[in-house]
């Protein structure tokens, strides 16, 4: 800790502490522009500059580190008239006409910068100089002319997105920001996460949704979480009038720390899929609308003779990115009461089965996402992070120029191939080899951290080349890497889980015990998981194949997932289908009877993510008339079946090892 | 080595080889073999230093005869009649009465210029640069060894004697800053030499290194050793191709005789040079900003503190020196700093080396003790004011430097003296004005520069020179009005008190000083419409008024 004083306050910080924190936490602001609190400090706008003993000039003091005995000025004469001048400048600059701007009125810092320092005017001529506005991205606008060159959205792209699109070309008054080579935004290698719209202070980067839709003051921002994927990424839910405006990141965020990805930021927004807004029943071969009691009525007319029959009665199947709340329900109700025999997920456990099945025996072994934040290697398994689970790739793209290592083992070619330092094909099927050739190369050298006595290693080294068609010395140099690290972390996604091979996931542990990933406290082998309660489903069992075989009917809950068309084609056979969705699909079209439910923003639920995380997405807006909640639904038909369905998902949750801490 | 009765000297800088320097040299190798004085003459390459109207240029030791230009036929001629038959060719000789640069320094050897004393540059022009042997035969790394032997902390407390300050502008005491590298704990630590010598008009680093690139490998060497770096790097301006060739060539020879790489002489100490090509951004010159580059970052200067003596070279405590102090280091080390203290002032030891350049008679480099003063250099290096005109300014330390007006020209140019008239050394060039020129005019030329070589990451450099700028341009044309004044005073207040780097902070200097010493010239642009100069273009319509 070190003490300093501000303004003749003492206060007591930690050490590398810059002195804007320190004086935030005494409660002195200290107007910013270019500093964020999630960036790299930058000192480039100045106007956090303060006067402090000793020091010929004046200091940013976002970049100044406090340290013991320092004395500093915030308020002086110089100071103030600075932080005036400087603003002055930046607005003379470019266009910086407020009332023409849709951040004006409380979301631009800038503004608000200027109203702190009592500002109404600036004295200084405009520059009128025209630059650039680039339209070409599909979600947002980049208007050069309110630019202030903080730099914000390109250090959020490099160092947050890892992806180092923005730029800044030219230098001195010519600066400009510019994507790639100076290519448009919508040609370029954006990856769409619009992490630098949510950072940037003006109205330079503009969300095409929200714009003009109101600022701050008119938008109710609720703290929910993103169901895009098993991530779990915390999301600020920007509402206004039941219209969803604007999904940002949430920098509180436990497991994304404010970033989010194309999916979680803006399918939401652009949500085209033909929402269902009454119940249906099919009539003499077509879907007609009917009222609630109607269609429940036709559900629980057709079901009830079904329960007890566990072979041939119904089959039920559930999507994972409902909440834990319908999940448990869904289960309670056709495994508990009905005794169905198929009761299961959409994802059939491919994501889960055997990790949960091994963590059944050796209790949990799964770590946390954080473990990416302290990783010098990382191991890609049958996983493709960077495009399936987009945020988890962030954290690892954005670690690779801090001198994060990558190596990707996958079947399919090109998997991470631009990013990773070593990325290998290998034959698919053949992971258990390649996992027990490099666990036997590792011992054969004696690179291993902890004992393991392989007599057979040459006949696994062996066989590991033949099966995995990787030659002996890439597949040496990716077990001397993975030994060499010293906080290794393994990621393995869909292509390791689908194989369902408990021996597989077993072998991968001892992999992880051999390399150091997993030793006392930490616990460096992670999977992804599919959907956004993949890990709730598990808890719940929901995990078998879904395979039919003469049952009668077939209940499908949806919610509002994508409906893959696998599964469609697998229920065309169903004779009798009833489909709970949000959305119109393949599915809803050949079902007989389609119950409307909620989507994920229209009704409360928790969701467990990919590293155990139990977290709540809040209820933001309001259906349409006729649509119901998904858990409420199935309670209902429970309740016309008259079969009492107790619904406690943390007590349900429970019935089962989770292969990693729940927290 | 071998010793002969005779030395060719070409040059061969960068401007001499545009002038087919090349073809000469070879034509020399030719004409020697041909006459068969291969054994007796040694033929060398050299630099020029500061005279372009004679390229390429030859001088012939030991008569010390300066010829050029120099054709390739010019050649046959002088290895026939001077080398072969002994007598000069006169009507081939250099105009005498023009060699005062290098030429003056000829003479010094006789005793005539009697206050210019060559350190940094005392073997440029001398010894051929691409060859280690001959800089060895100079009393070259003799410093390293020296200092090898010695313990660290007594070769810094040498150093620190010396009163040595750096000579890249800010004249901090290079013994200090070697201390606080050293005082840091770090498995790692890096040597820069600063050579991206871009202050216009200044060129004291190139002949430095152009001419004996040793000098400064050795000190980085004496450097590594004293702060505990293994490791350095040489940050060439990317226009100083010649430069960067010379010190790879130099680099390649130390290190095939064991004088950098491992275990150097012995010692134990190890240490390796790169060196790493500047792009052409002014900003680069910056310490921090040329860290960025080296990193291959966009040169922008980073925010101090920490400074790089701590958070250095990727993030590893790093010493910064300027080619010409660096220079300083060996001559130190080897004579004491007793010796060094003999030059200059008591508070601005040593020499300091100036490229003259303007309206003056002589134009290039000099070396003189710290102290001496401006009208002595114009009067006695420069020959006086061309055509008799009279001294109104002179600009120090290229575009960041300070404006001294007459007034100011008996002032001793040395840190102190200069620190306390409110002015700066600057870098080492001397931009030297007569009436001829315009204030406004000067300030223009001045701030279209910084405004181009701005980075854009703060604002007030950023908008402040593209600001003053607008308002400067519009004085020179006429357009100016009183209440500009007040705002560029304002301007340069505030890019003084708020930017980031020495850029944005300098950068106001030009508009300050002229405000400050010619502030009758420029109202009178505004007033009455008038350059006093007639230089500046009025417009026509203020012309009437």
């Amino acid at each position: 800790m070190v003490q300093l004083t501000i303004n003749g306050k003492q206060i007591e910080v930690p050490e590398g502490t810059t002195v804007l924190r320190a004086a935030a936490q005494a409660g002195i602001t200290i107007p910013t522009l270019c500093d964020h609190k999630e960036l790299t400090p930058y000192g480039g706008c100045r106007l956090c500059i303060v006067e402090v003993q000793g020091f010929r000039v004046p200091i940013a003091s976002c970049t100044l580190p406090a340290t013991q005995g320092m004395v500093v000025s915030t308020e002086t004469e110089a100071l103030k008239k600075s932080r005036k001048f400087v603003l002055s400048m930046l607005f003379s600059e470019r266009n910086h006409f407020c009332p023409f701007c849709q951040v004006s009125g409380g979301d631009c810092e800038l503004q608000n910068a200027a109203y702190h320092e009592e500002m109404t005017h600036w004295p200084m001529q405009p520059g009128w100089n025209n630059y650039p506005v680039d339209s070409t991205h599909p979600y947002f606008v980049l208007d050069n002319n309110r630019c202030i060159l903080c730099r914000r959205c390109v250090r959020a792209c490099g160092e947050l997105a890892g992806n180092f699109t923005l730029s800044v070309a030219e230098r001195g008054a010519a600066s400009i920001i510019i994507a790639d080579t100076n290519v448009p935004l919508g040609e370029s290698t954006c990856i769409k996460c619009g992490t630098c719209v949510q950072v940037c202070p003006t109205g330079a980067l503009i969300d095409r949704t929200s714009a003009y839709q109101g600022n701050e003051a008119q938008i109710t921002p609720v703290k929910s979480v993103c169901v895009g994927c098993s991530v779990g990424c915390s999301v600020n839910l920007l509402v206004r009038d039941n219209r969803l405006v604007r999904i940002e990141g949430d920098w509180t965020g436990p497991v994304n720390h404010g970033l989010l990805c194309e999916h979680g930021r803006y399918d939401p927004m652009t949500e085209s899929r033909q929402r269902i807004t009454s119940p249906l029943v099919r009539k003499n071969g077509q879907l007609e609308p009917v009222s609630w009691d109607e269609a429940l009525g036709a559900v629980a007319d057709k079901l009830k003779p079904l329960a007890g029959d566990a072979h041939t009665g119904v089959a039920a199947i559930a999507s994972t990115r409902l909440p834990v709340e319908t999940l448990s329900m869904f289960k309670e109700l056709f495994a508990g009461e009905f005794k169905a025999h198929i009761v299961t997920s959409t994802e059939e456990g491919m994501t889960t089965a055997a990790v949960f099945a091994v963590a059944e025996r050796m209790g949990a072994f799964e770590g946390k996402l954080d473990v990416l934040r302290t990783a010098d290697l990382t191991l890609c398994l049958g996983a493709d992070i960077v495009n399936s689970h987009m945020v988890a790739g962030f954290l690892i793209k954005r670690a690779l120029p801090k001198g994060m290592r990558l190596v990707s083992i996958n079947p399919q070619a090109g998997v991470l191939e631009d990013l990773a330092d070593l990325a290998l094909v290998n034959q698919p099927g053949s992971d258990l080899s390649l996992v027990e050739g490099l666990k036997a190369i590792i011992v054969k050298e004696g690179l291993g951290r902890t004992p393991l006595a392989l007599p057979n290693a040459a006949r696994l080294i062996e066989e590991a080349v033949r099966a995995t068609g990787i030659p002996l010395e890439k597949l040496t140099q990716a077990a001397r890497m993975l030994a060499g690290a010293i906080s290794p972390v393994i990621l393995f996604g869909k292509g390791i889980t689908a194989q369902r091979s408990e021996h597989l996931i077993e072998s991968l542990h001892s992999l992880a015990i051999l390399v150091g990933a997993v030793e006392r406290e930490r616990a460096g082998l992670i999977s992804m998981k599919g959907e956004a309660n993949s890990t709730a489903a598990a808890l719940l069992g929901l995990d078998a194949p879904f395979v039919l075989n003469g049952q009668q009917a077939v209940f499908a809950a949806i919610g509002d997932d994508y409906v893959s068309g696998r599964l469609v084609k697998r229920l065309v056979k169903a004779p009798y289908l009833v489909v709970q969705a949000a959305y119109q699909s393949k599915l809803t079209e050949q079902a007989d009877v389609v119950l409307p439910v909620s989507t994920w923003a229209e009704q409360e639920g928790h969701y467990i993510n990919l590293d155990g995380r139990v977290q709540k997405a809040e209820k933001v807006l309001t259906g349409p008339e006729a649509v119901r909640d998904s858990t409420a639904v199935l309670g209902e038909i429970a309740m016309r079946m008259n079969m009492p369905v107790r619904a406690d998902w943390q007590q349900a949750i429970r019935e089962r090892k989770p292969s990693m801490a729940l927290n | 080595m071998k010793f002969h009765r005779s030395m060719v000297l070409v040059s061969m800088d960068a401007d001499s080889l545009r002038k087919d320097a090349g073809a000469v040299y070879e034509r020399f190798q030719q004409e020697l073999s041909a006459f068969g004085l291969n054994d007796e003459i040694a033929l060398s390459q050299i630099v020029e230093v500061g005279r372009h109207d004679i390229l390429p240029m030859v001088i012939v030791y030991p008569e010390a005869c300066a010829y050029g230009p120099v054709s390739s036929d010019d050649a046959r001629r002088i290895v026939e009649e001077h080398l072969y038959k002994g007598r000069v060719v006169e009507d081939l000789l250099a105009p005498v009465k023009e060699l005062s640069g290098r030429i003056g320094w000829l003479k010094s050897r006789k005793g005539a210029a009697p206050m210019e004393k060559r350190i940094v540059t005392r073997r440029a022009g001398r010894i051929d640069p691409e060859n280690i042997e001959e800089y060895i035969s100079e009393e070259g790394y003799q410093a390293l060894a020296k200092a090898l032997g010695t313990p660290a902390p007594q070769v810094m407390e040498e150093l620190e004697k010396s009163g040595l300050q750096g000579r890249g502008g800010a004249g901090f005491p290079t013994g200090r800053k070697w201390r606080f590298v050293a005082g840091t704990k770090s498995p790692k630590k890096y040597v820069v030499c600063n050579a991206d010598e871009s202050e216009p008009g200044t060129f004291k680093d190139r002949v430095i290194i152009e001419g004996d690139p040793h000098s400064i490998i050795e000190a980085m060497a004496i450097a590594g050793y004293c702060v505990g770096a293994d490791e350095g790097y040489i940050y060439v301006r990317g226009e100083y191709q010649l430069a960067q060739r010379r010190l790879e060539r130099a680099i390649e020879q130390a290190r095939a005789f064991g004088l950098l790489g491992k275990n150097i002489m012995d010692s134990g100490f190890n240490f390796n040079i790169h060196v790493h090509s500047g792009a052409g951004a002014y900003v680069c010159g910056e310490e921090t900003a040329l860290l960025e580059s080296i990193e291959g970052k966009r040169g922008e200067p980073r925010a101090r503190p920490p400074y790089p003596t701590t958070h250095g070279l990727w993030g590893k405590p790093t010493l910064v020196n300027n080619v010409e102090t660096l220079a300083n280091v060996p001559p130190i080390i080897l004579n004491g700093a007793g010796w060094y203290r003999t030059f200059g002032t008591s508070s601005s030891t040593g020499t300091k080396a100036y490229t003259l350049l303007g309206n003056i008679n002589f134009r290039g480099l000099i070396e003189v003790p710290m102290g001496i003063t401006l009208r002595e250099v114009i009067g006695i290096y420069g020959q006086g004011m061309k055509g008799g005109a009279t001294f109104k300014l002179a600009q120090t330390g290229g575009s960041s430097g300070s404006i001294i007006p007459a007034s100011l020209q008996d002032t001793p140019m040395d840190f102190e003296s200069f620190r306390k008239a409110g002015v700066s050394l600057g870098s080492g060039a001397l931009l030297v004005c007569d009436e001829s020129t315009c204030v406004v005019d000067l300030a223009v030329a001045l701030m279209k520069f910084f405004k181009f070589e701005s980075c854009g990451k703060c604002t007030p450099c950023r908008v402040g020179t593209e600001r003053a700028l607008r308002i400067l341009t519009g004085i020179s044309q006429g357009k100016g009005k009183q209440a500009d004044l007040d705002t560029l005073i304002a301007l340069a207040a505030e890019m003084e008190f708020a930017s980031n780097c020495g850029l944005g902070q300098t950068a106001a200097v030009p508009i300050r000083d002229t405000l400050k010493h010619f502030r009758a010239e420029v109202e009178a642009h505004i007033l009455l419409g008038v350059c006093p100069s007639g230089v500046c273009e009025m417009s026509a319509e203020l012309q009437t008024a």
